[in-house]
């Protein structure tokens, strides 16, 4: 791979705009372009006015002002669904950013390079078994009965699969698979972000005689923050979006973990269960705001992303 | 320090080596032997021939579906992407920072966000059960714009395409005979996450495809868990499909996403950083 | 990414605020619409086919447990034209089949011809899932099945299946609670069947204390208070008119049935685990003493799951209450079959339906009751559907079909919903039935409003 990086740190190159206008490639730039702009009209800009055309009207297409908004808010389901995503997103995001940094951190600096290139490919490898694959083996690490931690589960009080499955556990349960197949894959990135630390820093570091902790804690954490950042966003986002988990576990469970757990469920149920279409598409809008926020704040406030060339 | 880090790796390990070991057992045995046992290798001949029969071979064809969904989507994927994120990178027109920044706020949503509001416009257009109900979605891949897109502006000099203006070719052959032949790492990277996000997409899958033939493997897992006994043990008790039917089932499901798995770390990293990784 | 930035951020914000102002201008304007929805007109009109085809394939979906079943027709009926899939059946509160067909409804293609289903699937496959939808589930009163045919089923089992004067499905099986008990054991030990509940949890009691793990119930399933709170007349699913819904979980015959579990879980002679949970069958299979149940617990519980040996399981009639002037029981599930209104080959899928329902060949040995008339005699008569059994269970069977109560509405949501997700947890956790029953009714009520019902508490 010979991509030239643009550091995250680096500031935004002086614009070109404003010294000359170009013309480089003409109309022949359109027809580049054309193919995948239909697809993001289609898939990207479309449904969005589409879903925000829904959420405004009703059935026999009547405007209705913020009456589904309403409608979905009032919902004794769903003020628990956002209450059991934020218990969740807390608790993932907490959990994700100690564990990947410490992880990296300690891959990079502390472990021989051997071992550590072989655990990253073991903290990696789960990240394949993403989606209902992920779930599905967890169904079966949950079940003492079954699972290799059975003796874990059991002394923690949970004699049986129901047990296990508790209201009160399920963001728990939910933090460990997200993190089981997502959690690999950003120790990886981190511990690339660290790579990218010239070892002249680290070796000067050293020579001011600045311990592993100190190291860590003063140079290397803050040289990566931004990767930090830009990973607790895409997790929030993502974690907003729970659909198959809950889903699963509810299959799994006979029932006995709700079938509108998170918001997505709920706009599913509206959907496909009271086939109201105009009510999923309100909860819909709730969540796109949440993720269009987000991507907003990433793309505004970080200097992440590369919008004009060097 | 080592501690927590042999404590991770437990952590990530053991389920998958408990996944590769099921297979091997006969359901009584899952649940009464040690869970990390081997069983035989016969078993795992049984397991195979009772997932097999599920349905006439069903797993099979949500195998196929899976593929030809992904495989469909990704050469969408690459014949939109590549010229867009060169046209992005290497051209100007207008409204070219416009679908940039675009670009980047719907790459950045998590794909679930737009999937009920996807399903909304499907159901409109009367496309509900048709295989383009998922490919053409599956196809808009933003993300791919963009690492085609900072992969051109970053490592192709911009003096080569103005010399080879100059030499009079045109926009299409400077594209064809000089970006294209430079972009093979780049198309490879786009092409990986591309492929796995779609193998393992589940959610417009399961909203579009009423049924179960058009299924791909992930929506098939779960048809899979819900019509046999493996968590509800009377009520499938006609079927064979038990713990270990169900765990080969899951490995057979990722398994081309976890061969792709075991060469890709580095693309992961290079993709995501979307930069430079030293040796 | 100022420099970017910068040239860009009037432009941005002008479209911004003008989207803003119009939208204030909107809400000011307009007399906004209420986010009801429309009412579907009932009855559509009269049921009009598709163009028939003879020879067309048809697609069956069952459960698994009934699979056998569609391939023995298959095998007798070389010449049908099947595609069979199998599916959860609707069971424990499923709506999958209920999300599919409303993508079929809006594919306009893609139905399956025949279906196996929950008593709650046909209160919404009788209707239609949209405006411009057709029922799913065809009117089967009308030319598709004899009357003849349909007179034959026991009385009252195909309630369910009635909606504005015709007959969308037809019933599989009746699933009415009995008494089960392992007759070796109580034998063995000396003690008198019970015929009451307190003699019930009286003889539970006892049980718990003489033979620490033994068990005389669960009530950890997904339709445990089918057995218990249906049987003792709760008033729980009450429609007393098609749209409004009793639920009053304060009653009597509700805290009765409620407080005689919380004694006998206390006492842990019943679980709170379910019978057909994980588990249940490799730790305590053989502790099962009593079960109070369905009468398919015979065939599918102690035969198929618990592999308890023949000979020794038996039925007793459904327990009363002393001062209940009428002896009353409950039904768990009974499964039916419907038929699409959009199937092109009819006659192939009522020949199926029929087959399946109604034949001695099926229903003579079905490991359920059947509910067609004729089938449950000949049912009764198959020595084979009695010899796994200590004790003959005609009589039992035959007069708990006629007790079932009917006060339990078939509503258009699952009665399984709110007991697993708000109840088993709880009881799992350890509170008592009698401190959740207020968050039951809650639950229920909830759900009920969702679905359009009025709700009393009364």
């Amino acid at each position: 791979m010979t991509l030239v990086a643009f550091q995250p740190t680096s500031k935004g190159a002086p614009s070109r705009r404003g010294v000359k206008p170009r013309r480089e490639g003409g109309i022949a730039s359109y027809f580049f372009v054309a193919g995948y702009t239909v697809l993001l009209v289609a898939f990207g800009i479309f449904p969005t006015c589409y879903a925000i055309y829904l959420a405004f009207t009703n059935d026999r297409g009547q405007f209705a002002g913020v009456n589904q908004f309403s409608k979905v808010a009032r919902d004794y389901r769903f003020l628990p669904a956002f209450e059991n995503i934020a218990v969740y997103l807390v608790m993932w995001l907490v959990l994700l950013v100690v564990m990947t940094v410490l992880a990296a951190v300690a891959l990079r600096s502390w472990v021989r390079p051997g071992m550590s290139s072989l655990l990253r490919f073991l903290f990696y490898l789960p990240g394949a078994l993403a989606g209902v694959a992920s779930v599905l083996v967890w169904l079966f690490m949950l079940d003492p009965d079954v699972s290799p931690a059975g003796k874990l589960l059991r002394a923690l009080g949970d004699n049986s699969f129901a047990a296990t499955l508790n209201p009160s556990h399920l963001p728990v349960i939910f933090v460990l698979i997200a993190f089981w197949t997502g959690a690999g894959g950003w120790i990886v990135v981190m511990y690339g972000a660290l790579n990218n630390i010239p070892d002249e820093v680290l070796e000067a570091a050293r020579m001011d005689g600045a311990g592993r902790w100190q190291t860590a804690r003063q140079i290397q954490i803050p040289m990566i923050r931004k990767w930090i950042t830009y990973m607790s966003i895409l997790a929030f986002a993502a974690g907003t979006q729970l659909f198959i988990e809950p889903q699963l576990l509810q299959t799994a469970s006979l029932g006995r973990v709700s079938s509108t757990w998170s918001p997505n469920q709920l706009a599913y149920v509206y959907a496909f269960q009271q086939g109201d279409f105009n009510g999923a598409a309100a909860i819909s809008i709730f969540l796109l705001v949440l993720g269009l926020a987000c991507a907003g704040v990433l793309v505004t406030r970080s200097a992440l992303f590369k919008l004009e060339d060097q | 320090m080592g501690l927590v880090m042999a404590a991770l790796a437990l952590f990530f390990v053991l389920p998958v080596i408990w996944l590769l070991l099921a297979p091997s057992k006969t359901a009584d045995q899952v649940v009464h032997n040690w869970p990390l046992s081997f069983g035989s290798f016969s078993q795992i001949g049984h397991a195979w021939s009772h997932l097999m029969s599920f349905q006439n071979h069903a797993m099979l064809k949500w195998l196929r579906n899976s593929a030809i969904y992904s495989g469909g989507s990704l050469i969408l994927t690459l014949i939109t992407s590549v010229p867009a994120g060169y046209a992005l990178a290497l051209t100007r027109f207008r409204g070219r920072t416009t679908l940039l920044v675009v670009t980047l706020i719907t790459m950045i949503m998590p794909s679930a966000t737009l999937v009920l509001p996807i399903f909304l416009e499907i159901n409109q257009f009367h496309l509900i059960g048709t295989i383009w109900s998922v490919i053409l979605p599956f196809s808009f891949y933003p993300f791919g714009v963009y690492l085609v897109y900072i992969y051109f502006a970053t490592s192709l000099p911009r003096d080569i395409i103005a010399a080879a203006r100059v030499d009079g070719c045109s926009e299409w052959q400077v594209f064809a005979h000089i970006a294209l032949p430079l972009a093979r790492p780049v198309i490879a990277l786009v092409a990986f996450f591309s492929f796995v996000g779609n193998w393992n997409n589940f959610f417009l899958p399961y909203l579009v495809l009423p049924n179960s033939d058009q299924f791909p493997v992930q929506v098939g897992l779960n048809q899979l868990l819900s019509s046999t006994p493996s968590f509800n043990p009377v009520a499938g008790a006609g079927l064979n499909i038990t713990i270990p039917e169900l765990a080969l089932a899951i490995i057979v499901a990722i398994l081309p996403v976890l061969v792709l798995f075991l060469f890709s770390q580095r693309a992961l990293v290079s993709g995501m950083l979307a930069g430079s990784t030293k040796g | 990414m100022k420099a970017f930035r910068s040239p860009n951020r009037n432009a941005g914000a002008r479209p911004a605020r003008a989207i803003a102002v119009l939208v204030v201008v909107a809400l000011a304007l307009a007399g906004c619409a209420s986010a009801k929805q429309s009412t579907s007109s009932a009855g559509a009109g009269a049921f009009k086919p598709v163009t028939q085809d003879a020879s067309a394939k048809i697609t069956v979906w069952t459960d698994s447990t009934r699979l056998p079943e569609v391939q023995q027709y298959q095998k007798l009926h070389p010449s049908a034209k099947l595609n069979i899939v199998t599916y959860d059946g609707g069971a424990d509160g499923s709506t999958y089949l209920q999300s599919k067909i409303q993508l079929f409804d809006r594919a306009g293609k893609g139905w399956p011809d025949v279906v196996f289903g929950s008593p709650t699937d046909v209160t919404w496959a009788s209707q239609p899932t949209n405006p411009s939808a057709v029922p799913f589930a065809a009117p089967l009163d009308e030319s598709l099945v004899p009357k003849a045919t349909l007179d034959n089923f026991a009385k009252g089992s195909l309630s369910p299946c009635q909606y504005n004067g015709h007959t969308y499905c037809m019933r599989n099986d009746i699933a009415q609670v009995v008494l089960w008990y392992n007759k070796t054991l109580l034998d063995g030990w000396g003690y008198q069947v019970p015929t009451t509940w307190p003699e019930y949890q009286a003889l539970g009691l006892k049980i718990a204390k003489e033979h620490p793990g033994y068990l005389v119930g669960a009530v950890g399933d997904t339709n445990s208070q089918e057995s218990y709170f249906w049987s003792s007349q709760c008033p729980a699913f009450q429609l007393t008119d098609p749209t409004t819904l009793r639920v009053n979980l304060q009653d009597p015959r509700c805290t009765r049935t409620a407080s005689l579990l919380d004694s006998l879980i206390s006492a842990k002679a019943v679980s709170t685990q379910g019978f057909f949970s994980q588990g249940f069958a490799k730790d305590s299979a053989s502790k099962v003493a009593m079960a109070y149940g369905p009468s398919w617990y015979g065939q599918y519980l102690f035969n198929a799951a618990f592999k308890t040996p023949a000979g020794q399981i038996a039925a007793a009639a459904p327990l009363t209450w002393p001062g209940d002037s009428s002896p009353a029981t409950g039904n768990v599930g009974g499964g039916l079959w419907m038929i699409s209104s959009h199937s092109a080959n009819l006659k192939a899928a009522t020949d199926v339906v029929t087959w399946l329902t109604t034949s001695d060949a099926n229903q003579g040995s079905a490991p359920t009751y059947p509910a067609y008339g004729p089938a449950a005699k000949t049912w009764l008569a198959n020595p084979v559907n009695k010899k796994y059994f200590a004790t003959d269970i005609s009589s039992v069977f035959q007069q708990a079909a006629n007790e079932v109560w009917t006060g339990w509405s078939n509503t258009k949501f699952s009665d399984a919903t709110a007991w697993s997700s708000i109840v088993l947890p709880g009881l799992t956790s350890g509170k008592s039935l009698t401190s959740l029953l207020p968050s039951w009714q809650k639950a229920i009520s909830n759900e009920a409003k969702v679905n359009g019902y009025k709700v009393t508490n009364q």
